[in-house]
């Protein structure tokens, strides 16, 4: 199972999350399961690492929490992007083009 | 960034809502989790069992969310403060003890420094104080005095100098009778300034206006004054109505025409002026503006220069030689006149030294209390090492415990301060009049600070050790060694380096407590030249008697006889003045028959009117010669000297029978005429003014010779003088009923209201030596036991190997010994370090002799016997059996 999976690099786990709640708000399982699914289980998050990432960008107010009902009439914390959260997927996003983008490109080189 | 810290704020507050939600929050994931994996096909407890899986720990995911919340530090924090407090609250001994010396540590440090900041470092409330000087004038061998200049002089430098911006000056009037809208007068203190007093000073009115040049007419009299701040408060309640209100000051009707600011009770520390006064062309007491620029020296040097030109126009034919040697000093006069700086700096600097002293010891003393217990908590600091914590967390927890114990320590201190502060500021306040100071301590910004600064820099300074210990000590093997674990020789040889600290510091406590009292007691008893114990001083006021002055020698002699008869008094007489109250000397010069001298050798002595009886009452020796008596009136004048003028007039030779004038320079002796004394009698030499001065000469009249009567009774007692002061106000009132008694006072607390620094100093710093030298014996008590404890292994083998209980007590003496004696050894240093310094601040101190340091060493010695006796005895109980089994 280990061999199939890959980590997280640092603070890409934050990335992944405000993306996610980009299209619209979510609580916390659903998120994980998102991310799970569209990574086609390629990427191993430890579901509980999910929380104090969600708790930090919190706190940081890139998000922000309220408590709704989910699909199977369970209560939940819904997670929703702020302006501010916006902003900063839209940083760390073009960081993270950036810098796959010039990786790619030295790797390649090297390999030439 | 906002949102950040509510969010911090939210957690450290509501901290259980938000544990709740987690709870609920993670909760709910498990359950979607479950549901998917039942939806999947899952039994039950497999879906649950994968879920919880997949989810990781749950517990680690709780502590990790918490971190994220970023209130990490503070509910750390928290949890130490409960840690600590449950392990203070668990050895109530230890805690009472460490917060009672450190409270008296800070205590005595809050206390002395708040007096040291009042009287030496705090700011008048006025515009730039770093510029304002005053002028303080030296003679040769006199202590500088801060009197008053005419009027000329204040001109000459006013118009003439080139480093002042501004120069002012006012005059005191500590007896100015005040009476409002006609009520009973009371005694306050009078200012009278010069107009751009206020102006000067750059103070704006509370209410109304303060004066101007423009009040004070060229006929002096302004007839408008400024009150204080005190005393609108008092009369008014802040009332605005007492604008333009008649007050009616030594007799003149002013109008008050504004309050001065709130925070300015006048140019002098220690006492509140409260009516301000404009006057002009008298007397004064300059301040003066610097230039910026311009410092004290070359203000100084400009002042002499300025002076030198007044005396050269003054006094060209060279009359007064005193004039020419007078020097003016510039005093930086921001924090305030500097009277009182004169009187009790250099005391306030010794006390803060020696209070200083004082909490280091009791830190030193915390410091080795609580490594020698920190050692006792191996065991539990290896446990939490084990369970996770960190080294660094464990020297945190230490460093929490200390501060909280410095911390409570800071609360009672400051307790401790506030009463002690009062009882400073009343010795203070029994000198004498001419030096009285009230002193008042208000509570202050600068106050607080310096407490909560000492209050952390203690409980940090005394758990730095044990918190390096707990860092270097706390490895997780410790689980499975011995008690002992830990206790390297490093450790053992600091803690006893800290037990021989504390001895070093309380024997230089010790000694310096002994040295100040010795100074005292000779001060009190050896160098007066009188006896002051024993001795009753009764002032009478014949004023409304209905005799004239000159018909009083009759009733006098009458009071003498009928005091002399009361059981227990032993002798009495009159005078005019008493030893170190004053005497007048004035302007008067000595010449005697047959001796040529200039005029710079003339001697002015002071002058004393005494009774038949006097010397006797106040145990003044008379060398040679007679006493006065009552068969002297109608025969020739006689005198009697103290040995100081016998050795200028008559170096050698038998002053009997030699004949002695007065002269008044320049005007005539205002009574008599200048026929000459014969002198009967030689006294000794006494301090008519100050106990610091060196004897001064004295020439005695006899009053009833004479007939210049006096009012000042003496009695001398066989028994408590202060008890028959109701006896002799009865005898006083059946004989003169007319002349009622004004004071009565020992002649002993007159000479105690004359050394009030000393007796400051050496009331405090016996207190302190004694609780240096308790300290010292606590630490050594600590250690010690702790030793022993250690130690029972040993000890339970070497008195199974024969080892008789005195040689196991001598084991524990000669530790303690071998600390007391390092100790004396660093002591004996500082003491020899530290006596030029004690000598250079405290008045004629001559602290040569090694005496009170040995006088130290055996109280210490005495001390640390006496704290080594419970755990040697303890050794000695050991049982090798109980204590072989004991790991």
């Amino acid at each position: 199972m280990a061999d199939k999976h890959l980590d997280l690099p640092q603070g890409t786990l934050d990335l992944l999350i405000l993306k996610t709640l980009a299209l619209e708000p979510q609580h916390g399982w659903a998120i994980s399961d998102r991310i799970e699914q569209i990574s086609k289980d390629v990427l191993c998050i430890k579901q509980g690492s999910l929380y104090p990432a969600l708790h930090r960008i919190e706190r940081r107010g890139w998000i922000k929490a309220k408590w709704g009902t989910s699909g199977n009439n369970r209560r939940a914390k819904y997670y929703e992007l702020t302006k501010s959260g916006r902003k900063q997927l839209q940083d760390e996003e073009s960081a993270w083009r950036k810098l796959a983008a010039a990786v790619g490109q030295v790797l390649e080189t090297a390999q030439g | 960034m906002v949102s950040d810290l509510l969010h911090r704020v939210r957690a450290l507050f509501r901290r259980n809502s938000m544990e709740a939600e987690l709870e609920e929050e993670l909760r709910a994931h498990l359950e979607h989790e479950v549901e998917k994996n039942v939806r999947a096909g899952m039994s039950r407890d497999e879906a649950e069992r994968r879920a919880k899986l997949k989810f990781g720990g749950l517990e680690q995911v709780k502590e990790e969310c918490r971190d994220s919340w970023g209130v990490r530090f503070i509910t750390d924090l928290v949890q130490d403060l409960r840690y600590g407090l449950r392990q203070l609250r668990r050895n109530p001994g230890f805690t009472v003890v460490a917060v009672l010396s450190l409270a008296l540590g800070i205590g005595a440090n809050t206390a002395i420094f708040s007096l040291f900041y009042t009287v030496l470092l705090h700011q008048l409330p006025v515009a730039h104080p770093e510029q304002l000087v005053e002028f303080l004038y030296k003679d040769p061998g006199r202590p500088r005095s801060d009197g008053y200049r005419g009027w000329d002089e204040y001109e000459n430098i006013r118009d003439h100098n080139h480093v002042f911006s501004a120069l002012t000056g006012m005059t005191f009037d500590n007896l100015a009778r005040v009476s409002i809208e006609g009520s009973e007068p009371e005694t306050l203190i009078l200012e009278n300034v010069l107009g751009n007093y206020f102006q000067v000073l750059g103070l704006k009115p509370a209410l109304g206006r303060l004066t101007t040049p423009e009040d004070v007419p060229a006929s002096g009299d302004a007839g408008v004054v400024v009150v204080s701040w005190y005393y609108w408060n008092r009369w008014f309640h802040r009332d605005p109505a007492i604008l333009g209100k008649r007050i009616d000051v030594n007799g003149n009707p002013e109008v008050i025409v504004g309050v001065a600011p709130r925070a300015y009770t006048g140019p002098r520390v220690g006492d509140r002026t409260d009516v301000w006064e404009p006057y002009q062309k008298d007397a004064v007491r300059m301040l003066a503006r610097l230039k910026p620029g311009v410092t004290l020296r070359q203000a100084e040097a400009e002042v002499n220069v300025l002076y030198q030109s007044w005396v050269d126009q003054n006094d060209g034919a060279h009359k007064n030689p005193k004039l020419r040697q007078r020097k003016v000093e510039v005093e930086p006069a921001g924090a305030g006149l500097a009277r009182v700086r004169d009187l009790y700096g250099k005391s306030l600097v010794v006390l803060m030294g020696v209070v200083g002293l004082l909490l280091l010891l009791a830190c030193i003393n915390m410091a080795s209390m609580l490594l020698a217990r920190s050692a006792g908590r191996q065991r539990e600091m290896a446990v939490r090492v084990g369970l996770g914590a960190s080294r660094g967390r464990l020297a945190r927890q230490m460093l929490t415990e200390s501060v909280l114990l410095s911390g409570a320590g800071t609360l009672v201190g400051l307790l401790l301060a506030y009463f002690g502060t009062g009882v400073l500021v009343r010795i203070m306040a029994s000198a004498q009049p001419h030096q009285h100071v009230e002193i008042q301590v208000k509570p202050d910004l600068n106050l607080l600070l310096f407490t909560a600064g000492i209050a952390v820099l203690t409980g940090l300074l005394f758990g730095l050790a044990p918190a390096w210990y707990a860092f270097r000590c706390a490895p997780a093997s410790a689980l499975r060694q011995t008690g002992a674990a830990g206790d390297t020789w490093f450790w053992r040889w600091f803690g006893r380096g800290l037990v021989a600290a504390q001895v070093a510091l309380s024997i230089f406590l010790v000694t310096g407590a002994v040295v100040f009292l010795d100074h005292l007691a000779k001060l009190r008893n050896f160098d007066l030249g009188f006896r002051s114990d024993h001795v009753l001083l009764v002032t009478i006021d014949p004023a409304g008697s209905g005799y004239q002055r000159e018909q009083l020698a009759a009733p006098y002699q009458q009071l003498l006889a009928r005091l002399q008869a009361i059981p227990g008094v032993r002798s009495a007489s009159i005078s005019g003045c008493t030893p170190i109250q004053g005497c007048g000397s004035g302007a008067r010069y000595l010449m005697a028959e047959g001796h040529v001298e200039t005029p710079e050798q003339r001697q002015r002595p002071a002058i004393s009117f005494v009774s038949p009886g006097y010397f006797e009452t106040l145990g003044i020796p008379l060398l040679a010669g007679r006493d006065f008596s009552l068969a002297d009136v109608g025969r020739a004048r006689v005198a009697i000297v103290s040995a100081a003028v016998a050795r200028h007039f008559f170096p050698g030779e038998n002053p009997f029978g030699r004949r002695i004038t007065i002269v008044h320079d320049p005007e005539p002796f205002p009574f008599g005429d200048d026929r000459p004394y014969e002198i009967i009698g030689l006294a000794g030499d006494v301090k008519p003014f100050e106990l610091h001065e060196p004897p001064y000469p004295v020439i005695y009249f006899n009053m009833f010779q004479e007939n210049h009567l006096f009012d000042q009774f003496e009695l001398r007692t066989s028994s408590d003088p202060a008890a028959m002061a109701g006896t002799v106000r009865r005898v006083v009132g059946e004989v003169l009923k007319t002349a009622p008694v004004t004071r009565v006072k020992t002649l002993s607390e007159q000479v105690d209201s004359d050394i009030v620094p000393e007796r400051l100093i050496a009331t405090l710093s016996e207190f302190f030596g004694v609780l240096g030298a308790a300290l010292a014996g606590i630490g050594l008590y600590g250690l010690l036991a702790y030793s022993v404890a250690r130690r029972t292994n040993e000890i339970g083998i070497r008195m199974a190997l024969g080892a008789t209980p005195g040689h196991i007590s001598r084991l524990v003496l000669g530790e303690a010994m071998g600390m007391v004696c390092a100790g004396f050894a660093v002591g004996a240093c500082m003491v020899s370090w530290g006596r030029p310094l004690a000598a250079s601040l405290v008045e004629d101190l001559k602290p040569e002799s090694s005496g009170p340091l040995a006088l130290a060493g055996g109280a210490i010695a005495a001390v640390a016997l006496l704290a080594s006796y419970v755990p040697a005895r303890r050794a000695t109980r050991v049982d090798p059996m109980v204590a072989l089994r004991h790991e």
